[in-house]
């Protein structure tokens, strides 16, 4: 019925061969606690223009129930989950789309039949869908009620063109309200396949049972009766730094600037994490210090964002009240600077080393946050790019910061975005 | 007793200056969780300096007379581990999260902090910048205006739950001195009321000696208490709008004073009554019409916040597009006056106390989510063996006693409306 992969770490891996389902296994016997998250390989990465955000409402749609679980017979998806006490919900991100269950290790059986029915079952019917689609345009719209956010969705648009990381998972909103169902419905029948898909399961359970139990569920679903379509679009190099102004109410300036980066799986994706890290955690970061501790900036960030296709190295900035964009972007880019002249210290190094390696550490504390952490690695690389973390993060030297400096905080590589609130 | 029960896995100390010392051994992860209070929250604070309290505890951070802040963040975060102070309405509390070999330096950073605090001026200043970009940054959400106006309607000033106007904020901590906290901090800081619950990878008696050895010969402030006569439930409807610009979504918050403690009798049902309304949004009945049937928020939720010590608002809060907004008023009363009139059905009450004990179950799979639900339960003066006995007191409530609760605590009649939101 399965055949088993690998085991690595204590996390076993097996392959359902009806339909090559994904199986990954992670025993955490702390707690009688069970997380359960099926991750699809689908995303607004495989969106295009007029059904920008469809991955998104078709997540929604996947709780408007099935033949067995729905709304008539008073056993809909959310219900029968909350009668459990269960954490659930689902997200959609460039690059997968997640459902996931935390709930006591004696319903384990409920949540792998839930997710292996709406795999194949859902309705997604026209009529769901228009009441689905305002619930969505409410969601976009609580967006949009947030500087930073708009901010950030644009900076990610400006940078870039071709690629489908232009456009916000939420979608552009024409195309939440004009997306027919029978474009969802494309969605789903060409991603939502047990071949596309991983099945995670973290905490208190049997390795048997619960292979048991996805076998009995998830076994009669069949593998997809197509290739699962390739994604092939590829951003050009940026050729020449993009700047813009974006003018909004608000109440304090922000600016956002961002340079691409490579691919998650890149040899230099640990570099980037500690460099990310050594920039923006804790009060003794380099951003602090130079922009916080000056009374330069109220708040400031860095993200390293690593996907299936090269995403974006960010760097936010909330000014102080009274400090123009232009002297903060300066200092900011200082610090930016002195990463490409200067060995980041021994000492320096290591904080940033260790900050990463308890995070992941206290992650282990609760099921949820494993599966989320072996969830993100899956839709990426694989889940054990979340296991070897640790070890290629230990491996990145001083050397290593430099050169990841000099290679990608380059001028044309960067987008820079001024928020300034407007004055009425 | 039970051998697994947590009256008997939990190690209970006290030492002689008052420290009520709570530890409960967990080796699943080499991790440990401190979680603690005493007696001086914003309850506290003297009339005419809201946020003293707050400040009070974050200047703590801030540097002490041995080492400066800078020092201490750098020993904390080269270790990857956490401490902190923060304010809540009644108390203060004491945080930390670190692996185990670590936990040593948690405990005398923390002590270190409440014993020998620097105030210094220039630490101050800073915060007192960033605590008024902050409150103006929130003055631009749609949420926190709807809530806080809410506030100011349904309490008196003086009340710990009337959130003062902003403007009147941030001349208050433009006024607050170091002598001010000084003071805060000589009348409401020791080890009186002081309890301290911690959980994880940790042996009991190691534990109670790093306490000793670092708070055993420190008393500090008597512990004050606390006198806060009921809010009576207001006798009139309401209705009041605020006007910001650029939201395309609207925030609606509709409440009253709810008059529940968690000392009243009928805590429980009130909580059952209110979860079947209105807890979650895909499941209860608010979000069941007003989301899933008729798609006209991502959001609708009804709540007792801040329901403790003190009682503190009923509430119902709804995210919605403008021009929705009286539908969903309109709706929203109407589902509420028809459950008031039916009272929950005997299906909605065996899910709703199914889904209390797994969620139950679930908050006690992390050491944290232990840590805070045994210093809850000393705080609220109901025992450790509280927790034991949650599942048969659930258990027991019947219909008649949440039908009853329903009654006395949810009244749409005079509930007051507040809406912000853009309006043109």
């Amino acid at each position: 019925m399965f055949t088993k992969i690998t085991e690595y770490e204590g996390i076993t891996e097996y392959r359902l061969d009806d339909n090559d389902l994904k199986v990954v296994l992670v025993p955490q016997r702390a707690a009688p606690v069970v997380a359960f998250m099926v991750v699809y390989r689908v995303g607004s990465r495989n969106e295009a223009v007029g059904h920008t955000g469809s991955t998104h409402l078709l997540e929604h749609m996947l709780f408007k129930g099935t033949p067995t679980y729905n709304k008539k017979n008073g056993n809909q998806v959310a219900a029968v989950l909350q009668k459990q006490g269960a954490v659930f919900n689902a997200d959609t991100w460039f690059d997968r789309t997640r459902y996931y269950e935390m709930l006591p290790n004696d319903q384990l059986e409920l949540a792998i039949h839930l997710e292996a029915d709406r795999m194949r079952n859902s309705f997604i019917a026209d009529e769901d869908r228009q009441s689905e689609m305002t619930v969505v345009r409410n969601e976009l719209e609580r967006g949009e009620n947030d500087p930073g956010r708009i901010l950030d969705e644009r900076v990610w648009a400006m940078a870039f063109r071709e690629h489908p990381y232009h456009h916000p998972t939420i979608g552009w909103r024409s195309d939440v309200e004009g997306v027919p169902t029978s474009r969802l419905k494309d969605f789903y029948d060409t991603y939502y396949h047990p071949n596309n898909s991983t099945a995670i399961v973290v905490g208190d359970f049997d390795d048997q049972t619960a292979l048991d139990l996805i076998a009995k569920h998830f076994g009669s679903v069949p593998r997809s009766p197509h290739p699962i379509p390739h994604m092939y679009t590829v951003e050009p190099p940026q050729e020449g730094e993009i700047r813009f102004k974006l003018r909004r109410s608000g109440q304090l300036g922000l600016i956002e600037m961002a340079w691409h980066i490579p691919e998650a799986r890149h040899e230099d994706s640990a570099a980037l994490t500690v460099l990310d890290h050594v920039l923006s955690a804790g009060v003794t970061s380099r951003l602090y210090q130079a922009l916080v501790e000056t009374q330069i900036a109220v708040d400031s960030g860095a993200s390293s964002f690593q996907f299936v296709d090269p995403g974006l190295f960010t760097l936010d900035v909330t000014l102080t009240p009274g400090v123009d964009h232009e002297t903060a972007e300066k200092a900011a880019l200082e610090v930016i600077e002195r990463m490409k002249t200067e060995d980041v210290t021994e000492s320096e190094l290591q904080k940033a080393k260790n900050i990463i390696t308890t995070q992941l550490i206290f992650l282990r504390d609760s099921p949820f946050g494993v599966v989320s952490a072996i969830g993100e690695a899956e839709a990426v690389v694989d889940w054990k790019f979340y296991v070897d973390l640790p070890k290629m993060i230990e491996g990145v030297t001083a050397a290593d910061i430099k050169r990841v400096a000099n290679t990608y905080f380059t001028e044309d590589n960067r987008t820079v975005g001024y928020f300034i609130p407007r004055e009425f | 007793m039970n051998t697994n029960s947590f009256a008997s896995r939990t190690q209970r100390y006290q030492l002689d200056n008052g420290i009520q010392l709570l530890v409960l051994e967990n080796h699943g992860n080499p991790t440990v969780s401190l979680y603690g209070y005493f007696w001086a929250g914003e309850y506290f604070n003297p009339q005419g300096k809201d946020a003293l309290a707050g400040i009070t505890a974050s200047m703590l951070g801030k540097g002490t007379t041995r080492r400066s802040k800078l020092e201490i963040a750098e020993s904390m975060e080269s270790r990857g581990a956490r401490a902190g102070f923060s304010s809540n309405m009644f108390t203060t509390s004491l945080s930390g999260l670190s692996l185990s070999k670590d936990f040593p330096l948690i405990v005398s950073t923390l002590a270190e902090e409440l014993r020998l605090p620097a105030f210094p001026q220039d630490e101050l200043d800073k915060m007192r910048q960033r605590m008024i970009a902050s409150i103006r940054e929130d003055q631009d959400e749609t949420r926190v205006r709807a809530y806080e106006r809410l506030t100011q309607i349904l309490y008196p000033a003086g009340s710990p739950f009337h959130r003062a106007p902003a403007d009147q904020l941030i001349s208050e901590i433009e006024s607050i001195t170091i002598d001010d906290i000084r003071t805060f901090y000589e009348t409401y800081y020791g080890t009186g009321s002081m309890l301290i619950t911690v959980v994880g990878d940790i042996v009991p008696d190691d534990v109670l000696k790093l306490i000793e050895q670092s708070l055993g010969d420190w008393q500090g402030a008597s512990p004050s208490t606390i006198d806060l006569p009921v809010t009576p439930l207001q006798s009139e409807p309401m209705r009041e709008t605020i006007s910001l610009k650029d939201k395309p979504n609207c925030d609606v918050v509709m409440g009253h004073a709810s008059r529940l403690r968690r000392s009243n009798p009928d805590f429980i049902p009130a909580i059952i009554a209110n979860r079947a309304l209105g807890h979650s949004t895909l499941s209860s009945r608010l979000g069941m019409k007003v989301r899933d049937e008729m798609g006209l928020t991502y959001g609708i939720n009804s709540g007792f916040s801040e329901s403790g010590i003190g009682d503190g608002p009923f509430t119902i809060s709804v995210t919605v597009a403008p021009e929705n907004i009286d539908l969903v008023i309109d709706t929203t009363i109407e589902i509420t006056n028809d459950y008031i009139a039916e009272g929950i059905t005997e299906t909605e009450l065996a899910d709703e106390k199914s889904s209390m004990g797994g969620s139950f179950k679930l908050s006690l799979a992390t050491n944290g989510g232990m840590a805070g639900r045994i210093a809850d339960s000393v705080l609220f003066g109901l025992g450790i063996g509280y927790l034991d006995e949650y599942p048969s007191i659930i258990a027991a409530i019947t219909k008649d006693e949440v039908d009853e609760a329903i009654r006395k605590y949810i009244h749409p009649d005079v509930a007051t409306t507040v809406i912000a939101g853009t309006f043109e």
